[in-house]
């Protein structure tokens, strides 16, 4: 069932939501020297990293929190009057402090590896805080149950969080299927060299949508599914379960999908399995959305990154623009056919699907259109 | 269910009692959700306890709850470590399988009533979803890749352990495994995690994502993973072991398992009393019979197995309903009960807005993460 976005805040390397979603439309990459861990030893050169100036140590939580906070002030909810529950999505939760205690550092209580004690502490009052660790598509699942409680009627509104920081165990695993480090994250290019990762945190506020209060967008459906296929490649036919999952939930054809927020991680796998499954699911019923994606500005935010391209959809219904496939120069062939943005396209899309895919083949697929 | 059980919150007292659950009918601007059900009972079809060296605690459920010991024993029995799995699941595909991984699997396996050895699923099954709950699985293997890449750079470390730097390896692990393709979740909660787990799951299935669902509840007790848990102070130590329940939904009936949202109409369902009522159930977890004190603390499996312990006794013979709660100061409580109903395990709560009374009627456990709070 429809729900809607009343507010949603982000942290990526660019800034805020409205900062991000200007430096994608002006082409611009937020990417840098890698800030966490030994280039050398990792055979990564780059990051995308958030630099609040303070330690990465439990740097997720903190990010989190914060745009937990924000988010919850700028609905005007109060949690401590209404049931308001938080979902939060990650792939990596505070593991960069596990390889902290491993080599040396002190040991922490178990319960700082997840959020619920950070994001109680930022917005008091909510009901339960619950920790969903469904690696790159963490946000997508958080999404998907979020629409559930408050169509079941469980929740006056769901806080829906997303969040990661890059850890030297998931850089090594990087590093280690490339033969030199990557330069940059070219999505659905032909000449990607892989994945790199961004810090990232975004929250959402989602509301039953027959609430009253402004709203950002609509959530249409998100659809789920799990390949069931393979350890880490992807599965075409996973993808287009969660695809058409979001499609029948909410009620539209595939036609209908004007624009596609990719996860187009830039990787020898993913993008083309993602090319495949638009174009059997909706370009083979008639759709020809544009299709952008937002990894080359801000690397691959993980946890976050299915709120991250929420967040740059709903700024495309509003505003009329969809940014760049930054760090796209030729397409690769299995796009071929496929209207991929080469700069900031004058559109007014009405129905966008944003993607999110995950280690495991963890699928989430959701349907967002203007309020 | 009769709301408030209690007061536990000034939010509760905004939610009117009578708020109707948003019908599945009307959900979509007049497009039915498909599948997705307001009311649903949820049923354990299928229930396994994987807990290794558990012989004592069977003894102490017996003395417990006067259930023969013999009754129990089968259930208990059987539960191989991590480094012996391949009794139960064959030797092919172990490899680089974290000992977490290596429970669950071993659990859903029994619980899914399979002989011994490796299941090959013939195709994928988009029906069935995966909810696991539990917090240290992988950080042990975490702890190496960062130890390895310090000492010997990142091409020391092996690809094959790609998949376990992600915390969701053993939700996508059982999926992999056993050809289910529905929704894949792994709740890393805390203490909280195993409800929260049963919970998402009938929700899942609520919602029409799902005609079944497996829930795993597994955790490891290596060197790291104790190390963290014996940071955080508490009562009883760390213990390896896993469960499973298989959960599936009857759907539209409004009978005693009714399972309703809180501040759901209708009085079906009534499964726990209000405040100052006489006391309800008997209790597994916290307050009543708890196994982290007895043999040792599941962590965020620990909701799981305190269900699936709920389940032995019941079909061993105990009458019910039985609670069952997890939790802590810092990540909050939950409970959920269990019965049998029309011959049948059926889940009656799962925990949303749920107060557990101990024999003299106080309050023993209740819900919603507010630990921190008070």
């Amino acid at each position: 069932m429809p729900a809607r976005l009343t507010a949603s805040q982000l942290r990526t390397c660019l800034g805020d939501g409205a900062e991000t979603f200007a430096a994608l439309l002006a082409g611009r990459s937020g990417i840098g020297p890698l800030r966490h861990g030994d280039p050398k030893a990792l055979n990564v050169a780059h990051g995308y990293h958030v630099d609040d100036g303070a330690t990465r140590a439990f740097a997720a939580s903190r990010w989190v929190a914060d745009c937990a906070r924000r988010a919850v002030a700028d609905c005007g909810l109060d949690p401590r009057r209404r049931r308001v529950v938080a979902l939060v999505g990650t792939g990596l939760r505070e593991l960069a402090a596990v390889e902290a205690y491993a080599t040396g550092g002190a040991a922490f209580p178990a319960h700082r590896l997840h959020f619920g004690d950070a994001v109680r502490a930022a917005v008091p009052g909510l009901r339960e805080v619950v920790t969903v660790s469904n690696a790159c598509s963490a946000g997508g699942h958080v999404l998907a149950l979020a629409e559930d409680l408050l169509m079941l009627g469980e929740a006056d509104a769901v806080l829906v969080c997303g969040v990661d920081a890059t850890t030297e165990s998931m850089l090594a695993m990087i590093g280690r299927v490339v033969d030199h480090p990557t330069d940059a994250v070219r999505p659905f290019d032909a000449d990607r060299q892989g994945v790199l990762l961004g810090d990232g945190a975004a929250a959402a506020v989602l509301v039953p949508d027959d609430d009253a209060r402004p709203a950002l967008a609509r959530i249409v459906a998100t659809g789920l599914s799990c390949d069931a296929h393979h350890e880490t490649a992807p599965s075409v036919a996973g993808i287009e379960r969660a695809m058409r999952d979001a499609l029948t939930r909410g009620g539209r054809d595939p036609a209908e999908v004007d624009l596609v927020v990719a996860h187009g991680t830039g990787t020898a796998l993913n993008d083309p399995a993602e090319c495949a499954a638009i174009r059997q699911v909706l370009v083979a019923d008639g759709g020809d959305p544009l299709v952008t994606a937002v990894k080359g500005a801000t690397g691959h935010t993980s946890g976050s990154a299915a709120l991250v391209n929420l967040d740059v959809a709903w700024r495309c219904l509003a505003g009329g623009r969809v940014p760049p496939v930054v760090g796209l120069r030729r397409p690769l062939p299995e796009g071929a056919g496929l209207r991929f943005t080469g700069t900031a396209t004058a559109s007014t899309p009405r129905l966008a699907q944003c993607d999110a895919f995950g280690f495991g083949g963890v699928n989430a697929v959701t349907l967002v259109e203007a309020p | 269910m009769t709301r408030p059980l209690t007061a536990t919150g000034p939010d509760r007292s905004a939610a009117p009692d009578t708020q109707a659950v948003r019908s599945a009918a009307t959900a979509n601007g007049g497009r039915a959700v498909p599948g997705a059900e307001k009311r649903v009972t949820v049923r354990v079809t299928g229930w396994s306890l994987h807990l290794p060296d558990a012989d004592g605690l069977a003894t102490d459920l017996a003395d417990w709850s006067g259930v023969a010991p013999q009754r129990l024993a089968g259930a208990l029995a059987g539960a191989v470590p991590a480094d012996r799995a391949y009794e139960v699941l064959g030797r092919k595909g172990l490899l680089y399988k974290e000992p977490a991984t290596r429970l669950a699997l071993c659990a859903v396996h029994r619980a899914l009533g399979l002989p011994p050895g490796r299941n090959l699923p013939t195709g994928v099954d988009p029906t069935t979803a995966v909810v696991v709950a539990g917090n240290l699985g992988n950080v042990a293997t975490v702890a190496d890749l960062a130890r390895t890449v310090r000492a010997e750079g990142g091409r020391a470390v092996s690809p094959l352990a790609a998949p376990n730097a992600s915390s969701n390896v053993v939700a996508s692990t059982v999926a992999l495994w056993f050809g289910f393709g529905g929704a894949n979740l792994m709740i890393c909660s805390g203490a909280t995690a195993g409800l929260d787990a049963v919970r998402a799951a009938t929700l899942l299935l609520r919602a029409g994502r799902a005609a079944r669902v497996v829930v795993v509840g597994a955790e490891p007790a290596d060197e790291v993973a104790t190390g963290l848990h014996q940071a955080g102070r508490p009562p009883f130590p760390l213990r390896a072991g896993a469960a499973c329940l298989v959960l599936t939904a009857d759907p539209g009936s409004a009978d005693a398992g009714t399972v309703d949202g809180p501040g759901a109409g209708g009085g079906a369902g009534l499964v726990l009393r209000p405040a100052g009522s006489p006391p309800a159930y008997r209790l597994l977890g916290l307050g009543g019979f708890d196994p982290a004190a007895r043999w040792g603390d599941c962590y965020g499996a620990a909701g799981v197995v305190n269900l699936a312990l709920a389940a032995a006794l019941l079909d061993a013979g105990l009458a019910g309903p039985l609670a069952v709660a997890c939790g802590d100061d810092t990540d909050g409580w939950r409970a959920a009960v269990l019965d049998i109903d029309g011959g049948r395990l059926t889940v009656l709560d799962d925990g949303r807005g749920a107060a557990v009374f101990d024999a003299d009627g106080r309050e023993a456990v209740r819900d919603g993460g507010r630990g921190a709070e008070r």
